[in-house]
């Protein structure tokens, strides 16, 4: 960065949480900032985007933030769970593998070790490739403050680019959604020559139960096309349990490219975001015949 | 009992490279990790606009910030200016043209507080008209950047051999084109970095990254107001340069006047963003190309008119067309050619050198132009390249003398081994064939200098050599090592002179007060010019140690060889004496000691160019062709190169490692500028300055490659090497274009290919776009 | 002056104690405070590789770690690769397959090889290649890199 143009933090306290209660506590005021992996928070240190709060709160000590398990149905993955636990799960490639293909798509092996659940749903980027899927699973974020726990959809979570509805006091303590069933299918499409080290010009996520070339209860979800991910809730009920022919197809991604909001900037443009949308989606929908 | 040594050659052998242990374990202590004792951190303010002038800079509240020890505008520096033309003054007082440009400088005790300090001082601009590309700055009105030159006309360079009316006349079809290469940089693994230390004595002492160390000496001295005879560059290991560091950059005097003013060392260091905003650029152009050919192919005559986006400062980069030129008037052979160059002030970064030169920019160019040139007569890419082919030892419309080139092995080669025919036939039918992926082949291939160019009143190198008791040898040379393997090369062909091991040989290569004057590191000349320096210089020592052995053993000299550490009978190799025993009775002789010492200055049998570029100025030339097999995503405009077949002169392998290194480096530094890099720049400003968003090759992108190295054995050359470390950068991103074609029927005229701008000209092409 | 942070770590098989400043991170204090100069810095965000060290079996950016979060922790950068009885099999194979030639990514190469063979000593090409895409090289295009990498695999479990 230009000297000029930087703008370091005034960090002024320093806790390292022990515990999820010592975590909470010192965020309780609304003044901290949560350092999991650093590879959003530190990589953005001195931008000056006001994500670096006057306390640093260091939650990679907290037992009850890490963890993939599975208990009556429902998949829970602690904040702490990084991209490389995404890959290497043997209980997530059995049951979601859709998690592991996106993880594996997602930066650099370097960052994967490090880049969690949690900092990728809270960074709230456009472009944050682990939100997608998760979403398509139908997840709920588990957040957790002095005030107490509560729980909402992903979906819902995100209010444009860094924005989420997440309030200062409040730490991401998990993700969960209920196990697959049997036909579950979930894709992950990311644009790029790169196999992973590549910024999203534009991600796919497409779910649903797949049989007898149809896709029930699909969600469709894409990254960096809008300011926050975006689901195509029409799209999905075009398609939604019935025969990919090519007319549906063909209406699909009509639809859908009324759905999305791509912009034009230095990366790619308007056109070419569609473009990749709509390859993606036809493509996918295709393999589902 | 008698010891028979045979004569075992280090030429061609599988050598590592020496630095490489150290390298390995991190003992090797670069540029950027110096730290000298008291040494402060210097910073650079630059400038937010693109032309404006400067009304007024307050300094006052970053000289006041405790920590900070001195604070420098242009007022400080009342030296000269820099750069090819002398128009870069390091400091700007008055007006800025480029967003690169540097307003003020600080110095204090850590990075952190020059940042702070850089953030303290306030400065007041008027805008003033901008202009940012070459037609807008050559018509009248247009807003002027340097006011010495109202034409906005930095250089221009012209040629004209033959006669280009009678080349028309005789032509049958003429084909025109038009093709504007881009912006790129050097992404250097190691940023930009400078230290500069001066004595009580008014000499300074700059530590840098120079490739051309002597004349950065004479470069940089009249900005600084010093002698350069007072000016010591040292050159610690670098991190890649790749020609980025063959002219003085601002930030160089600026901690040099830093350090005078302080009287402390100072070490100035580039953030990457800054590297990507600040430093020389690949020179963009914009090519105008006509050409013309007979029925049967023959080339009739070539006219290429260029314009060089010349930014706000004059650097190598506007001197690139005396490269380009050669490759416009004599890559094939072409009765009549014209060549006009033109670079133009605008309000844009500038450019600087970068490895190929202006050639990887030419031949871009040229060698679209050929494919289109051979489709139009229904020729295919080899036999049209073939029919054109320059021949050995042909006089090129410049006067050169190609020499023990052979462009028709290379295209021959490279053909035959990736079945290009039988692909490229089988892939155009395909055309119109349904299907998203389509496969395409394409060829290029390229002329570029191999025995370094002389541009300056020598392309000369020094070379000095001592051998101690122990048989241990030094070679101090005027050659720079910046990563590319010299000292290897040189302790190799040193090896092989003198009949010792290469650990025994060490290299002197980085301070200009011990070192023998050499030009620097460019033209492809390093191996060939400091090796054939190295190579003379222990022929010398030789001598001198063959004339004593043979006094100790009633011998000849001519009947004596060196051969691992031993002096032996030439005919039989029996073992005579070991050499440290010789050394010893030398140096040890009372009124007739000597010590093995020699030197040499190796002066290439080159010309410079005259006012008209006439002129041999390579003491060698070579060729490569590389073919290219890639597979097109027409929908997604994604590009995957899955294989290069490259053939290329090299003269002779001399270490089959360091070669297949730098060709290896040189196709993915060229497969960069091709497909991915681009130095994103709109009204003069950066957009893409990091390595998230300015896209280098990463290991999985890497296609196969096949390498063939051709050895005509140079004359003149050191074990008859050629320079190779440029043609692999080059001759490649053409071949991915023309491979473009052969997969879709679609031509990109302007690189880089990148994937929405493949899919834009499919669809396009397909009449999908509105 | 910027709050530091006692802290208490293994460096290359060594317990250290630093004085972390509470905004550095550990590539700053392991190349300013501990003079670690092979751990890189190239771009200081996550994008280039050259400062990667190993972190509790991990590799990750140094650049992107904030130096308060070494505490406790067991840290390898490539300078605690070259031990009394030998540099190791990882660098030899960066020396013999010629993957070297500036240097500068040298470090982050070999640390990210190390690691990569730490999870599985039978890399393929394509494992090696996916494996090092964070790793940028400016200079060797990356195939003897590739190279050393799957031989110094091969070597290990001889």
């Amino acid at each position: 960065m230009l000297p000029q143009n930087k703008c370091p933090p005034e960090i002024e306290d320093y806790v390292s949480a022990q515990s999820l209660a010592e975590a909470v506590a010192a965020m309780a005021d609304g003044q901290g900032s949560a350092l999991a992996g650093g590879s959003d928070l530190w990589a953005q240190k001195d931008s000056g985007n006001g994500r670096m709060r006057k306390r640093l709160v260091n939650i990679n000590r907290v037992p009850d933030l890490r963890g993939v398990s599975e208990a009556g149905g429902v998949i829970r993955l602690g904040a702490l769970t990084t991209m490389t636990e995404l890959l290497e799960s043997t209980l997530l490639r059995d049951k979601v593998p859709v998690l592991a293909k996106t993880a594996d798509r997602f930066a650099s092996s370097q960052i994967r070790n490090v880049a969690t659940i949690g900092g990728n749903i809270a960074n709230a980027s456009p472009a944050g490739d682990a939100v997608l899927p998760l979403i398509g699973l139908d997840a709920q974020v588990e957040l957790v403050s002095k005030r107490g726990k509560r729980s909402l959809p992903l979906d819902s979570f995100f209010r444009g680019p860094g924005k989420t509805v997440m309030e200062a006091d409040e730490l991401i303590a998990a993700v969960e959604f209920a196990t697959p069933p049997k036909g579950f299918h979930g894709v992950f499409c990311k644009s790029g020559p790169r196999p992973a080290l590549e910024i999203s010009v534009v991600a796919m996520c497409l779910t649903g139960i797949l049989k007898g070339g149809k896709l029930t209860g699909p969600r469709l979800v894409f990254g960096a096309v809008g300011p926050t991910p975006m689901r195509c809730v029409k799209t999905e009920a075009l398609i939604d349990g019935k025969a990919l022919d090519d007319a549906l197809i063909a209406e699909a991604l009509a639809i859908m490219a009324t759905e999305i909001a791509p912009i034009d900037d230095f990366r790619a443009s308007k056109w070419y975001r569609t473009q990749m949308a709509q390859t993606f989606l036809e493509a996918e929908l295709n393999a589902c015949r | 009992m008698d010891k028979i040594i045979e004569k075992h050659s280090m030429i061609g052998k599988r050598v590592t490279k020496l630095d490489a242990p150290d390298k390995a374990v991190a003992r090797t202590r670069y540029i950027n990790d110096m730290v000298l004792p008291r040494m402060l951190y210097g910073k650079i303010l630059r400038t937010d606009r693109v032309h404006a002038r400067i009304l007024s800079i307050d300094t006052s509240a970053a000289e006041a910030l405790p920590g900070v020890q001195a604070v420098i505008t242009a007022k400080d520096t009342p030296g000269g200016k820099i750069g090819v033309l002398r128009d870069n003054p390091p400091l700007k007082g008055d007006v800025v043209r480029c967003i690169r440009d540097e307003i003020a400088a600080v110095a204090a005790e850590t990075e952190e507080l020059c940042d702070e300090a850089i953030r303290l001082i306030k400065v007041e601009y008027e805008d003033l008209p901008t202009v940012f590309d070459c037609t807008s700055a050559l018509a009248n009105g247009a807003p002027i950047i340097h006011e010495d030159r109202p034409d906005n006309i930095a250089m221009e360079q012209n040629f004209e051999h033959g006669d280009m009316a009678e080349g028309e006349a005789q032509s049958d079809f003429v084909v025109e084109g038009a093709y504007n290469v881009h912006y790129v940089t050097h992404c250097n693994m190691g940023v930009s970095c400078t230290v500069a230390d001066y004595d009580t004595d008014g000499r300074v002492t700059i530590y840098t990254q120079t490739q051309y160390p002597f004349n950065v000496k004479m470069d940089i001295a009249p900005s600084l107001g010093v002698h350069p005879g007072d000016v010591r560059i040292i050159q610690p290991p670098v991190g890649g340069a790749f020609g980025s560091k063959l002219d003085v950059y601002p930030y160089e005097p600026i901690c040099v006047f830093l350090a005078k003013k302080t009287r402390r060392p100072v070490k100035l260091i580039y953030s990457r963003e800054e590297e990507f905003i600040a430093s020389p650029t690949r020179q963009p152009v914009e090519f105008k190309i006509r050409a013309g050919m007979k029925k049967d192919g023959t080339l009739t005559f070539r006219d290429c008119d260029s314009l060089l986006n010349n930014g706000g400062y004059t650097s190598w980069g506007a001197t690139t067309p005396y490269v380009t030129m050669r490759t416009m008037t004599s890559h094939y052979t072409v009765p009549n050619v014209r060549y006009r160059a033109r670079a133009v002030y605008t309000n844009n970064p500038f450019a600087g050198s970068f490895r190929g030169y202006g050639n990887v920019q030419a031949t871009w160019a040229l060698e679209t132009h050929m494919d289109k040139m051979a489709e139009k007569i229904g020729m295919d890419p080899i036999a049209f390249r073939l029919k054109n082919a320059n021949p050995p030892n042909q006089i090129t419309p410049q006067g050169s003398n190609l020499g023990c080139i052979d462009l028709v092995g290379c295209i021959e080669q490279a053909a035959a081994k990736s079945d290009f025919l039988a692909k490229w036939h089988a892939n155009n039918k395909a055309w119109a064939e349904p299907g998203r992926f389509k496969r395409g082949i394409g060829i290029a291939t390229s002329l570029h200098n191999a025995g370094g160019a002389k541009i300056h009143k020598s392309d000369g190198c020094g070379t000095m050599l001592k051998m101690d008791d122990y048989a241990r040898v030094t070679i101090i040379t005027g050659g720079s090592e910046i990563g590319q393997g010299l000292d290897t090369v040189l302790a190799q062909l040193v090896a092989e002179e003198l009949g010792v091991p290469m650990r025994d040989i060490t290299i002197i290569n980085n301070d200009s007060a011990l070192r023998p004057w050499d030009v620097g590191v460019h033209a492809s000349r390093t191996t060939y010019i400091a090796g054939n320096s190295a190579v003379r210089v222990a022929r010398k020592a030789r001598d001198q140690i063959l004339r004593a052995a043979a006094a100790h053993t009633n011998m000849l000299p001519d009947m004596l060889d060196l051969r691992q550490g031993h002096v032996v009978q030439a005919e039989t190799g029996l073992a005579l004496m070991p050499l440290d025993r010789i050394l010893r009775q030398m140096h040890f002789a009372g009124a007739e000691a000597e010590l093995v010492m020699a030197t040499d200055y190796y002066e290439p049998p080159s010309e410079p160019e005259d006012a008209n570029h006439m002129g041999d100025m390579s003491a060698a030339y070579s060729h490569a062709a590389h073919v290219a097999e890639i597979v097109v995503d027409t929908r997604l405009g994604t590009i995957k190169v899955e294989k290069i077949w490259s053939a290329q002169d090299v003269g002779r392998v001399i270490n089959p490692v360091g070669l297949e290194g730098q060709i290896e480096g040189g196709i993915a530094m060229g497969l960069g500028y091709g497909l991915s890099e681009e130095l994103k720049i709109v009204e003069g400003k950066v957009l893409n300055p990091s390595f998230r968003d300015y896209h280098v090759m990463t290991a999985p992108e890497m296609p196969e490659l096949d390498l063939t190295f051709i050895e005509t054995g140079d004359a003149e050359g050191p074990a008859g090497a050629k320079g190779i470390a440029e043609l692999p950068t080059i001759v490649i991103a053409p071949a991915i274009g023309n491979a473009l074609y052969n997969a879709t029927g679609v031509r990109i005229d302007h690189p880089p290919l990148t994937p929405e701008k493949v899919a834009r000209a499919i669809a396009a092409h397909k009449g999908l776009l509105g | 002056m910027s709050l530091t942070h006692k802290i208490t770590f293994a460096l290359n098989g060594k317990p250290v104690r630093a004085d972390a400043d509470v905004a550095s991170s550990a590539l700053e204090l392991l190349r300013g405070a501990f003079e670690l100069g092979g751990t890189k810095l190239a771009c200081g965000e996550g994008e280039c590789g050259a400062c990667t060290i190993i972190v509790d079996g991990r590799s990750r950016n140094s650049c992107l770690m904030p130096a308060v979060d070494l505490e406790g922790r067991e840290v390898l950068t490539v300078e605690g690769l070259w031990r009394e009885d030998g540099i190791d099999p990882v660098q030899q194979a960066f020396v013999d397959e010629g993957a070297i030639q500036c240097g500068f990514c040298t470090p982050g190469m070999i640390m990210q090889t190390k690691y990569l063979l730490s999870r599985n000593p039978d890399l393929t090409a394509e494992e090696a290649e996916r494996g090092l895409e964070g790793n940028v090289c400016r200079c060797t295009g990356y195939k003897k890199i590739i190279a050393a990498a799957i031989g110094a695999g091969t070597g290990a479990r001889d």
